[in-house]
């Protein structure tokens, strides 16, 4: 089984069912896995920041790297693949923050409300999260089954 | 409770010390008085790095559409800040890249993380416009040089640390230290005076996670620290110590720090980082993943 790699600020789609998409390290960056049943297209996205707006030459270069620009690409390069809205099954994890954080570092709580934000306004339902906390979280997406693996320091959970 | 003590730990280490041409490299760097031409002399002799420069410089000297040959030539290409950041990162103890099982790090992370803190220290003080570039780097790469050292020791102690984590709500350090007795930035300072690297440098491996430890605020160690933590905070390479660490407020109010900053800095370290991976790997992915 073919392992494809998601990069920090960096997003794959595709429809090779053998595949299975993988991203490590999930601090307070997101990562926000999609899948079509029907059409067995699968994708994921490992954004780290909230809006493009705080460097629009980096939002236009590097989408996968924020919320607002990344997650409509995550979209659209699946529904080329034919994935169908209506069908994706949404998946979504990481936000977490520091231990201590002095309030200064607040930057998982907004990359998490940035997103529930963009799919209010969309109409896209989580299906299923492993948001917050301290931990840093490495996810699989299973592109057979659309199995959502999330495996952290204290273990291994399945969406 | 571990029965090694720090001084045999780091007495009995089976690192390597530095390069000979990295501690050269370091000196120069560390030198207010040196320029360009000392780092020129420092790399000359080194066929890796060079090889590397000539590369990068007509790899990014295309469009004028000539070769370059000299070191010289491709140091002028590509400008001071990256030549010493591709010769500095081509020198990193080869320990940071292999796997560190006791800090859940795989091959490759601890490395990417010391780049990343590195890069994240400089970018720092550029903006700031506080410390000295080439210290803020090596610092950065180095900060986290103990861990090397106490892999085996916390391999033997991880339940138990994940343990302590988990009930205690502490942070790694703090699991570490009751663990093992002592730490990494204890263990990497100790190891790093052996090596003789200046005072500077020592000071802020040391005193990464606990800058209000000293008398006197110290810029690197403050921007060492901010730096690890926007690094963690971002996913850069933090393995099981995650997020488990402490932003000190002092230091965060000292240089009046927005998150805002973090963010737009945050976002250049990545995009900085990912082609230094380049270089390394040659398709920009983690060191692991080759």
């Amino acid at each position: 089984m073919a392992d494809k790699v998601v990069d920090i600020a960096d997003l794959a789609v595709t429809d090779d069912h053998d595949s299975t998409l993988v991203t490590y390290s999930l601090g307070s960056c997101i990562g926000v896995a999609i899948w079509d049943p029907v059409a067995r297209v699968g994708g994921l996205l490992h954004y780290m920041l909230p809006e493009g707006a705080i460097s629009p030459e980096k939002a236009k270069s590097n989408p996968a790297m924020f919320c607002d620009t990344g997650v409509p690409q995550l979209f659209r390069a699946a529904y080329k693949l034919g994935a169908d809205k209506k069908r994706l099954i949404v998946k979504v994890a990481g936000g977490s923050q520091l231990l201590d954080n002095n309030g200064a570092f607040n930057i998982g709580k907004r990359n998490y409300l940035a997103l529930r934000k963009i799919f209010w306004k969309n109409g896209v339902m989580i299906d299923g999260e492993h948001v917050g906390g301290s931990i840093s979280r490495t996810v699989r997406l299973n592109v057979a089954d659309g199995k959502f693996l999330i495996k952290t320091r204290e273990g291994e959970a399945t969406l | 409770m571990s029965v090694m003590t720090i001084d045999q730990i780091v007495n009995e280490a089976n690192l390597p010390r530095l390069p000979d041409s990295a501690m050269r490299l370091i000196a120069v760097i560390n030198d207010p008085n040196s320029g360009m031409n000392d780092i020129i002399e420092t790399i000359r002799f080194d066929q890796t790095i060079t090889a590397e420069l000539l590369r990068r410089a007509n790899a990014a000297d295309i469009g004028a559409g000539r070769s370059i040959t000299t070191l010289d030539d491709a140091v002028r290409v590509l400008g001071t800040g990256r030549v010493m950041r591709i010769a500095m990162a081509a020198q990193t103890p080869t320990e940071l890249m292999k796997a560190q099982e006791g800090y859940g790090l795989s091959p490759g992370e601890l490395w990417r993380h010391s780049v990343g803190v590195a890069l994240m220290a400089q970018l720092l003080g550029r903006k700031l416009g506080v410390g000295n570039q080439g210290v803020l780097f090596t610092a950065g790469l180095l900060h986290d040089v103990g861990k090397t050292l106490l892999n085996t020791h916390m391999r033997k102690e991880y339940a138990h640390i994940v343990k302590l984590v988990a009930d205690r709500k502490t942070t790694f350090l703090e699991a570490e230290q009751e663990a093992l007795g002592f730490s990494h930035p204890e263990v990497g300072a100790r190891l790093c005076e052996k090596w003789g690297l200046p005072d500077v440098i020592v000071r802020a491996i040391r005193y990464h996670h606990e800058p209000d430890a000293l008398t006197e605020p110290d810029e690197t160690v403050d921007l060492t620290h901010v730096a690890n933590v926007i690094c963690r905070v971002m996913g850069v390479g933090g393995g099981d110590e995650g997020l488990l660490v402490r932003a000190n407020a002092d230091v965060v109010s000292r240089y009046g720090l927005k998150e805002s900053l973090f963010e737009s800095l945050g976002a250049e370290m990545v995009m900085e980082l990912k082609s230094i991976q380049k270089v390394f790997t040659g398709t920009g992915e983690a060191p692991d993943a080759r």
